[in-house]
Parts: structure tokens; sequence; C-alpha cells
């Protein structure tokens, strides 16, 4: 493979990404693992990065989602307002999203974050009041049966038995995150995107396979991360029927 | 009973969890913003956009003017980068802009090297991806220093100052050029230091087969063609005085079509070798024009005008021990070290940083 | 206050109207590219996931391709089809749309023919029916409205992908939003912005209103219908 060089050996032994032999990056392989042991620095920071941008986004989608859940609740009027509104937000393309924001705020974090939380809200909402509609009619008879004020039983009944609903939903908002915080790299961010980007400027192949396998990963693992803190939270799903 | 209010209370330590665990995510990452951007943009390669091709695309004329400009350092204008303060603060790390195509990575890179060996902290920040966020980002103090390329830089700031329309100030002669950068700059209390031999050029290029089927050699030939002629290079091209724009104006080209692709970069070059373009943009210190096969058109007219690298500073870290460790990289740079090291980065996909600090260690300024 | 008079008159100036890089043909290019991935992919996903959920098998795989489409960036797979291809514009862009396009549909469909009652499909058969005109004229119709909402997520999906298609030298309404950075123009990247929500909202809302049609008896409640297929795997854990 030496012919594709046509550089000095000098260079040659220079640029040898630490492979040792042939540098692979001068060829078209898909994955330079000698590229990637060079680089793990740069792949850390990067999934660090990715880490904060989908914590803090859905976090804040949590926080803002849980009153407006609340109030969509209450009254059907507020629901069909609120979930147009998150329902539009949602179908902005995140490019565009981008577009509205940076004249405001610029290629900043910031930016970053209000897209990225626009697209939380829409899932969680709905799937909390999808979890709220699903609580039998008879749990809600008996609750009320009980004495509870209409807060408790919500706090006490309801939301438990909503939260694989709702957790269902924060898990599709994280794996919807996870995919679009690599937008993100056009903004100077990007998380493992700018690995993606990294592949697309500079016509090469490696970090772009890596930044794509390590996006699908960190979705997978969150996903099931929630998925076992969904079981935490819902014990009585586990095992036998609960009584 | 008793379960569900167990698993209610549950809900609420969750929930409570969740808040806490955000605001202090929020307060957090508030403060980590500036360092976790620039710690991701100083290790992460490229961070910037694609599509958001920097203009710092630098412009030039072809070889004998560089030799003319090479007698530039000659003359040191001590005049404009003086008025150091006394005593250097050199707790304050210096941060060295970059735009996103490598060539200018490596100059950050070696710039932070050089200061470092100086005894100062500093380091390259990426992610400024036009000459407008660079010389914003210099303004604001977010950036204290960049490598910039005399003749657009000079134009950059004329056309802030004096609008569309005015009279060029930049011309082929590197040290003249940077007087008048120095003029146009130093009420926004920026000061330029000498500029260097190393000069990188706006040049277009065409296929060698395009070149021979269309007896092509210079610009002007390309009039006869030029109508049934896709170009291809940075998005921002259409705009710029120096590319799609300076072409119409100094050689009356108007092409068929324009694909916006990168500043000379892979997809402008492989466009070109698979003939998704007739002609793009390529920087004349790209290391790999000649292996592929490419013509550069000779700028016949002269619509390029001096574009040696020249450091763009702000005046408040403006210093002897700055300028010395500075001028120590400029003066030693030349074209062909600046195009080998370019070839490093972009056909061996070598870290900027890398070939820069070899670079510094081979000729003893590490 | 000026920014907002900026960007009006970056729609009231005719020159943005005409020409390749006008809106109208901006905005035909998009659409080119969107309808025709989407198209494309339902010619390949329907028919499979139609018969697999007749003969209720790969199951597993029809709704897990949605799950795992849904979790690698649609960025990542433009850029990974841009090196696949060696390609730049509609070719290797064209080639992500579909691929983004296809699991949507595909498990959407599926999960809707698999949805369709035990019962009437046994009543299906005790009429002598065959297992492709079971299909053909009660599986397919009753399944209409979750394989609409699989084709209307897609659509959306592709959409907004294609926006990015101009990091390739790709057209459409993206160019205003790429360049709009690039030339640090923010009116253009503002208009352009609006140019390509506006066709998504308008995508999405047209295409909602089919689903509505399609549906048999309409919806009982009155919420916004199904998106897609959630990570629960069934359609009943959406809200209707």
């Amino acid at each position: 493979m030496l012919e594709l060089y046509h550089a000095s050996p000098a260079t040659l032994t220079a640029m040898t990404a630490g492979a040792g032999g042939v540098p692979c990056t001068a060829t078209k392989a898909w994955v330079c693992w000698g590229w990637v042991g060079d680089h793990r620095d740069l792949i850390a920071a990067a999934v660090r990065q990715h880490i904060e941008l989908t914590v803090v986004a859905v976090a804040i989608g949590l926080l803002i989602s849980a009153p407006l859940s609340y109030l969509a609740w209450r009254r059907r009027r507020a629901a069909a307002v609120i979930l147009s509104g998150t329902g539009i937000l949602y179908t902005f393309p995140s490019l565009a999203l981008f577009g509205f924001l940076i004249p405001f705020t610029g290629l900043t974090f910031t930016t970053a974050e209000i897209a990225l939380i626009s697209y939380t809200l829409l899932v969680i909402i709905r799937n909390t009041l999808a979890g709220l509609d699903g609580v039998p009619e008879d749990v809600r008879e008996a609750a009320r049966g009980m004495g509870l004020t209409p807060l408790q039983q919500l706090l006490r009944v309801e939301l438990p038995l909503a939260i694989p609903t709702i957790m269902a939903g924060v898990r599709n908002a994280t794996v919807g995150t996870i995919g679009l915080v690599t937008v993100t790299a056009l903004i100077t961010y990007g998380g493992v995107g700018t690995l993606i980007l990294l592949g697309l400027q500079k016509d090469f192949r490696t970090p772009l396979v890596v930044g794509s396998a390590l996006s699908l990963l960190l979705a997978v693992v969150a996903d099931l991360l929630l998925l076992g803190l969904q079981r935490l939270l819902t014990p009585w799903t586990r095992g036998a029927a609960a009584r | 009973m008793n379960s569900s209010t167990i698993k209610g209370s549950r809900t609420i330590r969750f929930g409570a969890i969740v808040v806490v665990a955000a605001v202090v995510l929020t307060a957090c990452s508030k403060d980590k913003k500036t360092t976790s951007a620039s710690s991701s943009t100083s290790a992460a390669a490229t961070s910037s956009s694609a599509a958001t091709s920097s203009s710092s695309a630098p412009e030039s004329s072809s070889a004998p003017e560089s030799s003319a400009a090479s007698s530039a350092p000659a003359e040191s204008p001590s005049a404009a980068s003086s008025s150091a303060p006394a005593t250097v603060d050199k707790s304050k790390k210096i941060v060295v802009g970059a735009a996103n195509f490598g060539e200018s990575e490596i100059l950050a890179n070696m710039y932070v090297g050089a200061l470092k060996k100086a005894g100062f902290k500093a380091e390259v920040k990426k992610g400024n991806l036009t000459r407008d966020l660079l010389a914003k980002a210099l303004l604001s103090g977010d950036i204290q220093l960049t490598a910039e390329y005399v003749g657009t830089d000079t134009e950059y700031w004329n056309v802030a100052a004096n609008g569309k329309d005015a009279p060029a100030k930049a011309t082929p002669d590197a040290a003249a050029t940077a007087a008048a950068l120095r003029d146009l700059i130093a009420s926004k209390d920026l000061v330029a230091y000498d500029p260097s031999p190393a000069a990188d050029q706006n040049s277009f290029a065409v296929t060698k087969a395009t070149a021979d089927k269309n007896s092509l050699k210079t610009m002007s030939d390309l009039s006869k063609v030029a109508s049934t002629f896709t170009l291809g290079g940075p998005p921002e091209c259409p705009t710029r005085p120096f590319c799609q724009v300076g072409l119409e104006k100094t050689y009356g080209l108007k092409f068929k079509a324009f694909k916006a692709l990168d500043p000379g970069g892979p997809l402008t070059k492989n466009a070109l070798t698979d003939g998704k373009i007739d002609i793009g943009l390529v920087f004349s210190s790209d290391g790999g024009i000649a292996a592929r096969n490419f013509v550069v058109l000779e700028d016949d007219k002269h619509l390029q005008t001096a574009d040696n690298v020249i450091p763009v500073l702000r005046k408040d870290i403006d210093s002897p021990e700055v300028k010395a460790a500075i001028d120590g990289v400029d003066s030693k740079l030349t074209t062909e070290a600046l195009t080998a090291l370019n070839k490093q980065v972009d056909i061996d996909k070598a870290d900027a940083a890398d070939v820069a600090n070899k670079w510094l260690a081979d000729n003893g300024l590490a | 206050m000026k920014f907002w008079r900026d960007v009006f008159a970056w729609f009231r100036d005719s020159q943005h109207w005409s020409g390749a890089d006008g809106v109208p043909h901006r905005l035909w290019e998009h659409l080119q590219l969107s309808a025709t991935a989407v198209l494309v992919a339902m010619v390949i996903a329907l028919p499979i996931a139609l018969v697999l959920g007749h003969i209720g098998r790969g199951g597993f795989l029809a709704v897990n391709v949605s799950n795992i489409g849904r979790a690698v960036p649609s960025f990542a797979i433009l850029v990974l089809a841009q090196q696949a291809t060696h390609d730049i514009g509609t070719k290797p862009a064209l080639i992500a749309l579909i691929a983004l396009a296809v699991p949507p549909i595909l498990t959407n469909t599926y999960v809707g023919v698999r949805a369709v009652d035990a019962d009437v499909r046994e009543s299906a058969r005790g009429m002598g029916m065959t297992g492709g005109q079971m299909l053909r004229q009660v599986e397919a119709p009753l399944a209409m409205p979750v394989i609409m909402a699989g084709i209307r997520t897609a659509a959306v999906q592709v959409i907004a992908t294609a926006t990015l298609a101009a990091l390739i030298a790709g057209g459409g309404l993206g160019r205003y939003i790429i360049d709009g950075i690039a030339q640090q123009d923010n009116v253009q990247l503002f208009a352009g912005a609006l140019l390509v929500a506006l066709f998504a909202v308008v995508t999405e809302l047209s295409l909602g209103r089919v689903q509505r049609i399609v549906t048999p008896g309409g919806k009982p409640s009155g919420r916004p219908v199904v998106g897609e297929v959630g990570p629960a795997g069934g359609v009943s854990a959406l809200p209707r």
C-alpha cells in the first residue's frame, strides 16, 4: 500500500498514527483503529459533551413539561393549545429551529439547548397525559372514596400508576435528543456529532463511523438505563401481579 | 392503600431529585459553558460546520509577488506594534482563534506552541467559522490572537469601515498592505505584527483534462467557457470580493452554476476530480494539488492581492515577548513548509496540533 | 425591530423568487427530494411489512428496526451515504432519506396489520377469503390509520433531514439556512428557517388530514393523532 503514498519515508514514519507500518488513514478504510487509539481524548471529550447536552435538555424538558402537563390535565382547552404548540415545535426541523434562534442567541450553548429542549416537550407531555388517562376508573373511584383531594389523588395514585407510560415518553425523548445533539455540531457543539462532522470535512471515514456508532451506543445505553429506572420506580409491575 | 402511599412519596422523591439535578446541571453547565466549549473545541479536531467555511480564504497573487512579500519581514514597522505594557501578565491565558480549515488550525497551534515556550499560557479555540466571527471574537475578547491573511483581512476591515464599494486598499505588496491593515484596525485596539513570507492565496483550479481540452492557462482564458462551467467553492463565495464577485468584476466571468462545498477542502477537490464541478476554489498552499493533477489557473489580472500570513491581535496582549514569540514563528515559515504541513493534515489526516508542534520542534521554537 | 423589517424585505425582494436560488426552485427541489424518498420507501417497506404482518412473522425485527432507525442520527446517515457513494448532492441525499423513511413505515405497517382483531380475521377466514384477499380487503384497510401515521412520521423526518442535504451541496430550502450561517446573513437564515418550518408543518397537517380521512369511524378523543410507534412497541401505548 506504500505506493498510495506520494510522501517521503520521513513523512511516513512521522505520520504513522501509532498503528505501526502503513498509516491506514491513507486508505479508504472505514475504521482506522490507530486513529481511534490516538484520539481517545478527543472521543472521550465528545462523549462527555454529548451526555451533558442530553441530560440538561431532558432534565429541563421534564421541568417544563411537568406544569404544562398538569395544566393540560386539568383543563381540556389548555390541553389542545399545549399539545398543538409543542406539536408544532416538534414538527420544525432542527435546522429551522437553529435558524430562528441564532439571530438572537448566537452560536451558543443556549441556542443548542433551547432547540433540544423543544423537541422533548411534546413527547413527554403527550405520554404523561396518556399515562394519566390510562388510570382505571375504579382506582380513581377508590381514591375518591378514601377522601383524597384531587391533588393527593394525583400525586399518590394517578402519577405512580402513570409512571410506565411517562417513562416511556422520557425514554423516547432521551433517545431522540441523543440523535439531535449530533446536529448541534453545525453550531460548534455537537458531542459525538463533532466526529461525524470531522468525517465530512476531512473526507475521513473513521471519525464518521466512530461518531455514528457512539451515538447509537449512547442511545441504547440511555434507553436501558431509563428502563431500569422505570422498573425501580414501579416494583409492582415486576414479578407476580400486584395485589 | 399503604402501597400506593409509599409509591406516591417515591414519585415525589423522584420528582424532587429530577428538579434538583436539573437546577444543578444548568448552573454547572452555565459555568462550564465557555470552558466546555473551548475544551471541546481544543480537544475536537474541527468542531465547526463544514458549510460555514471560513472566508479567511487567503487571497494573494502568484509567485513573483510573494518574493516581493518576502522583503516585508525585513522592515519591521515597530511603530504600530509597540506601546506595550512594561510588565507582562503571564498568568492570563491567551486564546488563539482558528477557522475551520486545516491551515488555520496549524497556524493557531504554532502560535500557541511558541507562546507556551515563552512562558505564556495559551490555547487554541476553534469554532470561529468565518472571518466575521473571528473578527467579532477578537473585538469581544473571546480570542486574543489569530493568524490572518494580510490582503483579505485588509479588505474585510476596509469594507467594514468604508462600505462595500470602497476602493481597495490591499495590493500585491505585502508590506504596504500590512501598513494599510494596521491603519484600519488601530481604532479597534487591534494590532498586526509582521507578515510572514508564507502566503496562501485563493486559486482556481481545473482538472488537467479540462485545461487541455479548453486550452486554459490563465483566468482570462476562462471567458470563453465560463458560461458552461460550474464553479465550486465555500458557501460564502458568491458574496466574496476575492471569490465569485471578484471573478465577475475583474474577469467578467459569469458561470453557469455555483455549488456550495467547502473552503478548498476535500468536498471541493473530490467534486473537481469527479467532474461534479468544472472549476473549484483551492488554496495555493494546498498540499494535494499536484498529486491530483489539477491545473491552477494564473491570476493574470491580479484579482488576488498579497495574502501573506499575518498575526492580528488585541492591543492588550501586545508585548515585546509576545511579538518575539509570534514573529519567531512567522519569519521562519515559508509557503513550501506550510504546503507540506497542510498535506499532512489534509491527506494524511494528521492532527493540526501534532503537525504544528513537530514543525516548531524541528525549527527550534518549541 | 430592524431585523424584522429586513426579514420582511427579504420576502418582498423579487430576486429571491426567481432563478436557481429563488424560493420556488428551492421549494421544488426540497419537495422533489422528500416526496421521492417517501414514495420509494413506501414501495420498499409496504409490501414487506404487509406480508410480514399478515403471516405474523418477523415481528421482532419489524418493530425494532424502527427503534434502531431512530437511534442512528439522521445527520450520520447523510454523511455515511455521502462517504459510501463518494458523491455529493441529490444521490447520497436520496439514499440517506430513503434509509430514514423505511423504518417508521415498516414498523407501523407491521404493527397496524397485526393489530387487526383476531375475531375479524376469523370471520374473514370463515367467509372463505384467501390470504391475499384477507390482506387486501380486510387487514390493510383496517390498518390504514396506523400505516398513514407511519408515512406521516417518515415524511416529516425526511423533510427535516432534506434540509441537511445542503451540507453536501444539495439544494432545497436548507440551502438558505446553511448559506445564511456561512455568509453570516441572519436575515437569509431566518427567512430560510421560516420556509422550512412552514413546509414541514403544512406537510404534517395535510397528511394528518389524510390520516383522519382514512380512519374508519373517526377518533374517539380530541387528542392529536398518533405520531409513531413508541418504544413500548405497541400502538396501544400511545394516546389516540
